[in-house]
């Protein structure tokens, strides 16, 4: 029963899909609407459990799983989507064609977050990615289409390996079932497809070095996309990767080569976020530091804090993108300078309730969700304290240019992101945070630090616009294949 | 673009066997080499053949677009269908059909794949060539 939930928002994708030849475009959003929201019904009917789909045996089956892991990704991405759907609707009037697509992102995501098989997690992962490289392009403005393919041939690059290790491990195994692969003793030729699958999901998820084509792919792509992308779509991978890590072995180097990564993440997202003044890139550099976060779960092996920071994440970034798209798409600008929210007091209070809720603060869903990350923090918890204080320098930045200035009323665009907010405040409430005298001076040391950063005239240098050019694929590429070395290297040391 | 009254005759010619072919490789491919891709991209190049050999314009007299996307659209939800249809019969993707039917849910599985390849492949050849539309 487990799998109707995916087959829900397929079948909604087809039906939207029959009204371009029948020329009813006009019910399409209907259509659209239903199958962005019925799998809540399917989701709250179901209990927890697994089931190999269509009653065949487990080896050659497709086990789908709603556990502990899965349910709280698969509640995050509801939340998420019914938020983007909302704002769509609107957005998109005579595009079809989009809202096809992100019925089909919505159902790929369901499907990579309920699976317990290699290959079908790979297959609903290229479902929710292709459509989403054709999302990223659907303005047809030069920039996002550019974008859209630096995005596609990274992204493919990374597929194509991750596959490969797939196979690698099917060769060695015979099993594709994560929980009959984990029963097999690991040999080399395993721990080297781990190696090889973990660099492509780090790829995927817009880990620092590799982050090159998540900026540019999650800024231009049009406001609800981008939500849903920097909310859900970067998941997907991270899921792939704490899947790896709970039924397969991580050697020890491997893990530490992670919690670097993770740490240089987070730092290197929070310092392009204090010189960016567009504000979408602002948005897109913070993910790259918050993916950070879920890979330092990942890489601690503490998987549930590796959940809890990934549904935490999708529903504060996914906010923010949407106010952030409501104020972008009424004032037709995507810089700082020339953004506000006063005037709509509705939008104010919701963005500063999301910015600190990115920031950890209780009562938000930040809040557990860092008590949960730190708990299994062997070391460097002074360095996530200095990153959590850098994320909140950086949102008092943005807080700061969006309070100046003058703005107008977004009557109803404004409310998907207050919805976001809101399932943030109720969700801190019901993982149990608690407060801690740390968020004050976390929030004061944010704010001095903003200050100390605003005096020195840090601020005022602002990062050159440049084009995307066929050479930072290259380069993607080639920092790509120095990781996978790298990661292979360690995985047999 | 029209090719030469050679090209023409003979593609006029195969296009036949190449439909009964991908028809063979469907309604077979349960138990055999085969099944839907397969049959789907040769009932696609049937159509491809035809339009390069006669050009976009006198093939979409015979295979309208909004034709191909009915067929496309339709042939998927029916694979989903059939699909959900077995939650009547105790599961998701059960094979509720196997003693009425040859081969059970694959066979109309292979059918609807079938059908969704070919007006894909013909769809994506429509918008290529409205593309570069020189004819």
């Amino acid at each position: 029963m487990i799998a109707v939930l995916v087959a829900i928002p397929l079948l909604f994708a087809f039906l939207t899909a029959l009204t371009i030849p029948l020329r009813m475009e006009k019910y399409a959003r209907y259509l659209f609407l239903v199958g962005a929201l019925l799998p809540w019904l399917a989701y709250l009917l179901m209990g927890e459990g697994s089931e190999v789909v269509g009653g065949w045996p487990r080896v050659g089956g497709i086990e789908v799983a709603l556990d502990i892991y899965s349910s709280l990704l698969v509640l995050g991405e509801l939340i998420l989507f019914s938020a983007v759907a909302l704002y769509s609707v609107t957005y998109f009037k005579k595009e079809v064609k989009a809202l096809i697509l992100l019925l089909l992102v919505h159902a790929g995501l369901l499907g990579t977050f309920i699976s317990r098989d290699l290959f079908n997690f790979y297959i609903f992962m290229e479902i929710a990615s292709v459509s989403s490289f054709a999302l990223v392009g659907f303005s047809g403005e030069k920039r996002a289409i550019r974008a859209a393919y630096k995005y596609l041939m990274l992204s493919l690059l990374a597929s194509y390996f991750f596959v490969f290790s797939i196979g690698i491990i099917y060769l060695k195994t015979g099993y594709l079932n994560l929980e009959l692969i984990s029963q097999v003793s690991p040999s080399t030729e395993i721990r080297a497809a781990v190696a090889l699958a973990l660099a492509s999901l780090l790829l995927k998820a817009g880990i620092f070095p590799l982050h090159l084509w998540l900026p540019d792919a999650h800024a231009n792509a049009p406001s609800p996309v981008s939500a849903l992308f920097s909310g859900a779509v970067v998941k997907a991978p991270a899921y792939g990767m704490l899947l790896l890590s709970l039924y397969l072995p991580l050697p020890e180097s491997l893990r530490n080569a992670l919690l670097v990564l993770a740490f240089s993440s987070m730092f290197f997202g929070v310092g392009a976020m204090l010189v960016e003044g567009d504000v979408k890139r602002f948005l897109a550099y913070s993910t790259v530091s918050q993916m950070g976060y879920v890979l330092l779960g990942i890489a601690t092996l503490n998987p549930l804090g590796a959940i809890y920071y990934a549904f935490a994440h999708m529903l504060f970034k996914g906010g923010l993108f949407l106010s952030a798209g409501a104020m972008v798409d009424k004032a037709k600008a995507r810089e700082l300078d020339k953004l506000s929210y006063r005037g709509d007091i509705l939008l104010m209070v919701s963005t500063i309730m999301l910015s600190l809720a990115i920031g950890g603060i209780w009562p938000f869903v930040g809040s557990p969700a860092k008590a949960a990350l730190l708990k299994g923090l062997p070391y460097g918890r002074e360095l996530f304290y200095l990153a959590g204080m850098g994320t909140l320098a950086s949102f008092t930045k943005l807080n700061y240019y969006l309070m100046k200035g003058r703005g107008e009323e977004s009557g109803t665009l404004a409310l998907p992101s207050v919805m976001m907010a809101l399932a943030a405040l109720l969700a801190g409430f019901s993982l149990g945070g608690s407060p801690k005298a740390m968020d004050v001076y976390l929030l004061l040391g944010g704010a001095v630090l903003f200050l100390l950063l605003k005096a020195s005239g840090l601020l005022e240098i602002r990062l050159e616009k440049r084009e995307i050019t066929p050479g930072d694929v290259n380069l993607g590429a080639a920092l790509f294949a120095l990781f996978l070395l790298l990661l292979l290297h360690l995985s047999q040391g | 673009m029209k090719m030469s009254l050679v090209v023409r005759t003979t593609t006029k010619l195969v296009a036949p066997f190449l439909v009964t072919y991908g028809a063979y490789l469907t309604i077979y491919g349960y138990e055999s080499p085969g099944g839907g891709f397969q049959a789907g991209v040769i009932f696609a190049v049937s159509v491809i053949l035809l339009m390069t050999a006669y050009g976009y314009r006198r093939t979409r007299k015979h295979f309208p677009l909004r034709t191909v996307q009915l067929v496309e659209s339709s042939a998927a939800l029916f694979i989903v269908g059939i699909a959900m249809a077995g939650l009547a019969f105790g599961a998701f993707f059960i094979n509720f059909l196997r003693p009425y039917v040859p081969g059970g849910t694959v066979m109309t599985f292979n059918i609807g794949v079938a059908l969704k390849v070919g007006t894909s492949f013909v769809l994506v050849f429509y918008i290529l060539s409205r593309w570069v539309d020189r004819d």
